[in-house]
């Protein structure tokens, strides 16, 4: 696998879709994802693999569960288009599964994901080029002029304010300010009053032009498909109350360090677990980061474009909106030719991520096209029972990190095992946390979301220590010796 | 692992530390503007995968010499 092919296996296209929403949502840890997704990987590739490739056993169970998650949450983002484009999330789910089966009629898949990546990081960079041209600023300017808004409220020329938008995806919008909402087509929606302590449900059955009136604090729960017009000069509901805030949200601060901690832990752990080291002597293994650099650049710019031109579009949660609505709104035109390059750019990367995953799953488990077809109709069935992206991403991740992380940095193959089975147990035992212990102190929540920030240092302490032991036991005759650090592809 | 690479991953967890330290830290450094863009931006958006990328780069590229 070339170094550029084994990049695909990080640069899901749900990481970039969903780091470009968090960017243009002013989330507030931002900033260190995107920087932790560029550099995990970059650790990884530098890092020397000690075990060599290990076919069956829990490296193969707990690789095929990693990938399942993994291109689950690539799914989901596939059916939030379909959703996006009018149809239903099923059929986008449909059509990334048909893509992912496709690279078994790749004759070398181990090498076919590197032109689909390169293609699919360019028609990614080419209508955010475009957006950026239309809208006559740079980055850093877009940036300025996002961060100094007065208010971020839905604009008078803006869709949502004018003739109403569809709300693709289920969603519930917390209301900063008083405002009528009015339903464009007929649909029945709940409203969550906060104005006692036990919140008030009322449900409320709308036709077509009838208008909701909402409290500052209440929040609507919106089915999927119904069609809304908000106020123009409104504030956004869920988006930061002005352009400070989405710039330096008033939510960080030394709290948010646990958090920080963990998912920079997860982000490293995972990328020693998905990124091989990179091949000695090769003059493109550079095209690895390389690609990184471009891929993660273009998914903050997304995210900086969208909050300053049409911070609405980050409304309802759905990761691809920036992707697919913004080079609308900037060209009247050519904008949605743009938006299906930036589809098509996703599709790409999937195929990438595919050819990838297909021949990481074909060298510990078997190449029978039948376990990867197994792992895809897995993904697909996930991504049809689950919603959140972005949930599955971490979960998927941290698994890798808690499950795999210590199959590549173990000495030998006693600890690399008894390490993988006390991160995978730890990482599922600390997940299940809410629900084993509910009344369990507020600390622990970091944990339950960010399982591999525990998990993974004790899998890597027990595959130490057993490392350890078995140096110090003198080799049995025609036993290699268990110190021996060598350059290997890494089982994940 | 040879003394380059392992200077290299200090290096870049180093510049990963930097910053959440940047974000987070009391008095918010991070929120300072230069040029219009806060100090954490330029750093994480700009600085720091930049200086990354180079580090890796030029290491992977004296490998191959």
């Amino acid at each position: 696998m070339t170094a550029l092919a084994a990049m695909a296996l990080w640069l899901h296209p749900v990481l970039l879709t969903a780091l470009a929403l968090r960017v243009a949502a002013g989330e507030a840890d931002a900033p260190w994802l995107v920087l932790g997704a560029l550099i995990a990987p970059l650790v990884a590739l530098l890092a020397p693999s000690r075990r060599t490739l290990e076919r069956g056993g829990p490296a193969a169970i707990a690789t095929g569960a990693v990938l399942a998650v993994l291109l689950a949450a690539d799914f989901l983002v596939a059916g939030e288009a379909a959703a996006l484009l009018g149809g239903a999330p099923w059929q986008g789910v449909a059509c990334a599964a048909v893509v992912a089966l496709l690279v078994v009629a790749w004759p070398d898949t181990a090498r076919a994901g590197a032109p689909a990546l390169v293609l699919g990081v360019v028609a990614l960079l080419l209508p955010l080029g475009a957006v950026a041209v239309g809208v006559g600023s740079a980055p850093w300017s877009a940036w300025t002029r996002a961060a100094s808004r007065p208010a971020l409220t839905f604009s008078e020329h803006g869709p949502w304010s004018r003739e109403g938008e569809r709300v693709a995806l289920g969603t519930r919008l917390a209301f900063g300010d008083g405002q009528q909402v009015t339903a464009v087509t007929p649909g029945t929606f709940r409203v969550i009053e906060h104005d006692t302590p036990q919140p008030t449900v009322r449900e409320w059955r709308l036709a077509a032009g009838e208008t909701l009136t909402l409290r500052p604090g209440d929040e609507l729960a919106v089915p999927s498909g119904a069609r809304l017009r908000f106020q123009a000069g409104r504030r956004i509901p869920g988006a930061p109350a002005s352009g400070p805030d989405w710039a330096d949200a008033p939510a960080r601060g030394p709290g948010m360090l646990p958090a920080a901690l963990g998912v920079l832990v997860t982000l490293l752990g995972a990328a020693l677990a998905v990124v091989p080291s990179a091949p000695r002597g090769a003059r493109a293994a550079v095209a690895g980061p390389l690609a990184l650099l471009v891929a993660l650049t273009g998914a903050v710019g997304w995210g900086v474009y969208t909050a300053a031109m049409a911070p609405e579009l980050a409304l309802g949660g759905s990761s691809l909106a920036p992707l697919l609505r913004l080079p609308i709104l900037g060209h009247a035109t050519r904008g949605r030719l743009l938006a299906l390059l930036a589809l098509l750019a996703l599709g790409f990367i999937l195929l990438a991520v595919a050819a990838a995953a297909r021949a990481r799953l074909a060298t510990v488990v078997a190449p029978a096209p039948g376990f990867w077809a197994a792992t895809v109709a897995v993904a697909a069935a996930l991504a049809m029972g689950l919603s959140d992206p972005w949930w599955l991403l971490m979960t998927g991740l941290g698994l890798a990190a808690a499950a795999l992380a210590p199959m590549r940095l173990a000495s030998s193959r006693v600890a690399a095992l008894a390490g993988s089975v006390v991160g995978a147990t730890g990482f599922v035992a600390l997940s299940l946390l809410p629900v084993l212990a509910p009344g369990a102190p507020a600390w622990l929540g970091v944990l339950a979301r960010y399982p591999a920030l525990l998990a993974m240092p004790m899998a890597l302490l027990v595959a130490w220590l057993l490392g350890t032991a078995q140096k110090r036991r003198p080799p049995a005759r025609g036993e290699a010796r268990a110190d021996r650090v060598e350059e290997a592809a890494p089982v994940v | 692992m040879s003394g380059a690479r392992h200077r290299a991953i200090v290096a870049l967890l180093v510049l990963l530390a930097i910053a959440p330290l940047l974000a987070l830290a009391p008095f918010a450094p991070g929120a300072v503007r230069l040029a219009g863009v806060s100090l954490l931006w330029w750093y994480t958006g700009l600085i720091a995968p930049l200086a990354a990328t180079l580090i890796v780069v030029t290491l992977l590229w004296r490998r191959v010499g």
